[in-house]
């Protein structure tokens, strides 16, 4: 049956009871297609392997696996991460109405030269205290280490938050489905009858 | 092409909003109409609003879903002259930006008409909103507008509408804010279907209304009123046909649009008595200035020199609120249909406010996957990761659409040394914010503080220093006015200079209010094509 067609039975029906059959009678959303980095073959196009394997842990401290669900490892992030720069992708447009001044695109000799850094600290420090005294400085960054914090953290954010683990476990996002009526608020209803309760208490005082 | 005529009784350029109303009430009134469009069709079937960012070749970070709207090269073939941060919407896709918008229709006020009798600053509109209002009417029911007539003067209404959308629990939390501060929050109108309408389906509550609506719920010019042209017999839609200039005979009258044909890359012709434009207001403006002759050396009906000046539209400012009441709830689907809701202006209600114009909110305008506070929040790490799923339930955003003043030296210009893919020279955008567009970006601020502080959450405002346009509102390169000497086109959007020629997309508007545009483009086209049909009866045109 054509797409249009069930969509056109599903407005058309009115009772929920049979939309759950009718629901079953459309394609998934979810369509089997993988972007490069999810497909299971990735072959890196810019990291080199040992710099890969350093994106991967940092941005696994920074989005770390916990009881609730993946972390940016599980996430391929790090993967993303070698496609969007090798291919000159702007994370801002990850937000449709992203706000433009977060300044969150690298070149990608300074991805490099980032890392590289971070590869020169190791021989001092372990790499938690490298990313601790690169995020102190997160909300006004001065040095190299710092201002490469926050794009690294940018990218490791719209990467993880992009991916099927995320979206679906992380954050159980509920949308992106067809849904033939907007459910009523429930919260609001219950407030709403709190709210009553206090009235007329408070009245009868 | 069959048995089509030599010569068509009218040529519209352009498919969107305008077009589609256009193309509609003149194929009914009997005229043999041909339809210009430099883009192609989309088959709803084949957008891909409903893919998930992983399932995109680059997670939609090249906007891959809107890729279908912006054909060949319209995205880059412009150039910006300009410090301020704007930008315009240049659509090329069957439909035109109806192709993808949140639908939000709302009318203007009868005030919006007036900006120099009220204010002394602008000008006033050859027309009056009662003289509009029939039109918006029969508009309204046309296209199918959710929503209630909420007895505000400042947002008049009909008394026909589908029932509205309901309200999410964000929504109701942020009525008791508006309440107590006595600021209206009423149930958006949109031209979305909350029921079957017109032989179109109710709308399926995916929140991608963006991104292409699939279920042809959202109004759109290829679902509505293009079909309704073409069952008449009388429309002959050319797609793929990029106008390159409108040219004229000896008297100075319109008599063929130039176009390339953009698969052949060939220049073709084609005639026509009467010559509509509905491209947008970059698009419609850059035509008339491309289309020079002897008899218009300064582009086609711009003996005024108003033609591409007076380029203005709406200053937004946002803010995202985590509601506290929701924070750590379990999640919902909340997507809806992006706008449910609507804060119509209320600051004309100050009469010290210092500024002319006015704003108002939008409100949940998209979707809920992407949690965009983690992109603001500082910190990393388990905490992190914890506080930004713990706060995403909350998720309420709110826009200020600003009105931006029409002054003369914000205009759109052609560049004869930089063409685009077929030849022809490109737009180039000049646009400052003046005094009046930052005080008026100032009040929306403070009129959004103060209901922020009405709101338990966690706030995060945008730190822009300064306002960013044009919203995709972009309105008012080849005003209407009743002077010949400031304004191209009459109260019935046609040339002053010359009489077969009409401009009735966004270009026309002599002023902007904070209203979403889109409405009123289209009932200014049903009134404007009425006119057309009377006038050829008559023989004049």
């Amino acid at each position: 049956m054509q797409r249009r067609t069930v969509l056109k039975i599903i407005a058309l029906s009115a009772l929920s009871t049979q939309l759950d059959v009718l629901s079953a009678m459309l394609p998934p959303t979810q369509s089997g297609e993988r972007a490069a980095w999810e497909a299971g073959n990735y072959k890196l196009q810019f990291f080199t392997e040992a710099e890969n394997e350093l994106m991967d842990q940092l941005m696994e401290m920074i989005i770390p696996a916990d009881n609730h669900s993946g972390g940016a490892h599980a996430a391929n992030v790090s993967l993303f991460a070698d496609w969007v720069v090798s291919n000159g992708c702007n994370i801002a447009n990850a937000d449709l109405f992203a706000n433009s001044s977060i300044s969150s695109d690298l070149q990608k000799s300074e991805w490099r030269k980032g890392l590289q850094l971070f590869k020169e600290e190791a021989a001092k420090s372990s790499t938690a205290d490298i990313l601790t005294r690169a995020a102190a400085g997160e909300a006004n960054p001065q040095t190299d280490l710092e201002h490469f914090f926050v794009t690294l953290k940018q990218m490791t954010v719209v990467g993880y938050y992009c991916s099927e683990v995320g979206i679906h476990q992380e954050l159980e996002y509920q949308g992106n489905i067809v849904l033939p009526e907007f459910p009523e608020c429930a919260h609001s209803n219950a407030v709403a009858s709190e709210m009553k309760i206090e009235e007329s208490r408070t009245d009868t005082k | 092409m069959g048995n089509q005529p030599q010569e068509f009784d009218v040529c519209i350029v352009g498919s969107g909003a305008a077009g589609g109303f256009m193309a509609k009430e003149l194929c009914e009134g009997g005229a043999k109409v041909i339809m210009l469009e430099g883009g192609k069709e989309v088959d709803p079937v084949d957008l891909l609003s409903h893919k998930w960012p992983y399932e995109l070749p680059y997670a939609n970070l090249r906007r891959e879903k809107q890729a279908y709207f912006y054909q060949g090269d319209v995205a880059t073939s412009i150039r910006y002259e300009t410090q301020a941060h704007v930008h315009v919407d240049r659509a090329r896709v069957l439909g035109g930006r109806t192709m993808h918008w949140n639908a939000v229709t709302l009318r203007y006020a009868p005030q919006d008409f007036r900006e120099w009798s009220l204010a002394g600053i602008e000008d006033d509109w050859p027309l009056t909103y009662e003289e509009l209002a029939p039109y918006y009417d029969r508009v309204e029911q046309i296209i199918g507008v959710c929503g209630n007539e909420d007895g505000l003067d400042i947002l008049p209404g009909g008394n026909h509408y589908l029932p509205p959308l309901p309200w999410r629990c964000s929504e109701h939390i942020l009525k008791r804010a508006t309440d107590s501060l006595n600021i209206p929050l009423i149930s958006v109108r949109k031209a979305v279907l909350t029921k079957p309408y017109d032989d179109r389906p109710a709308c399926h509550h995916c929140g991608h209304c963006m991104d292409g609506c699939d279920a042809t719920a959202i109004f759109s010019s290829p679902n509505c009123t293009l079909p309704k042209a073409a069952v008449t017999g009388n429309f002959t839609l050319r797609q793929n046909a990029l106008a390159r200039e409108i040219l004229v005979d000896r008297e100075g009258l319109a008599r063929a649009v130039s176009f390339v044909d953009t698969n052949t890359q060939k220049t073709e012709e084609v005639k026509a008595r009467i010559v509509v434009l509905c491209c947008a207001t970059v698009e419609s403006a850059r035509l008339l200035l491309n289309s020079v002759s002897p008899q218009h050396p300064a582009g086609l009906g711009n003996s005024s020199g108003v033609v591409g000046r007076y380029l203005h539209g709406h200053i937004n400012a946002p803010v995202q609120v985590y509601l506290k009441e929701l924070q750590g709830t379990k999640p919902i689907n909340q997507d809806g249909a992006t706008d449910h809701v609507y804060i119509p202006r209320f600051d004309y209600r100050d009469s010290h406010r210092g500024y002319a114009g006015g704003y108002a909110f939008q409100v949940n305008y998209d979707s809920y996957m992407f949690p965009r506070h983690a992109r603001l929040m500082k910190g990393y790490g388990a905490d992190f990761k914890r506080e930004v799923r713990t706060m995403q339930p909350g998720y309420l955003v709110l826009l200020g659409v600003g009105k931006s003043l029409a002054v003369n030296q914000n205009y759109v210009s052609v560049d004869k040394n930089q063409v685009d893919a077929y030849g022809i020279p490109i737009p180039v955008v000049h646009f400052q914010f003046v005094e009046n567009d930052m005080l008026v970006w100032q009040g929306m601020i403070k009129g959004l503080r103060q209901i922020v502080s009405k709101l338990s959450g966690d706030v995060f405002f945008n730190q822009s220093t300064s306002p960013s346009g044009l919203a995709s509102h972009e309105v008012g390169t080849v005003r209407m006015g009743k002077n010949p000497k400031t304004s191209a086109l009459n109260s019935f959007c046609q040339s002053h200079d010359v009489k077969n020629l009409f401009v009735t997309d966004g270009s026309c508007f002599t002023t902007s209010s904070e209203k979403n545009p889109t409405l009123t483009i289209m009932a200014l086209s049903m009134r404007s094509a009425e006119y057309i049909i009377k006038q050829r009866k008559l023989g004049v045109i």
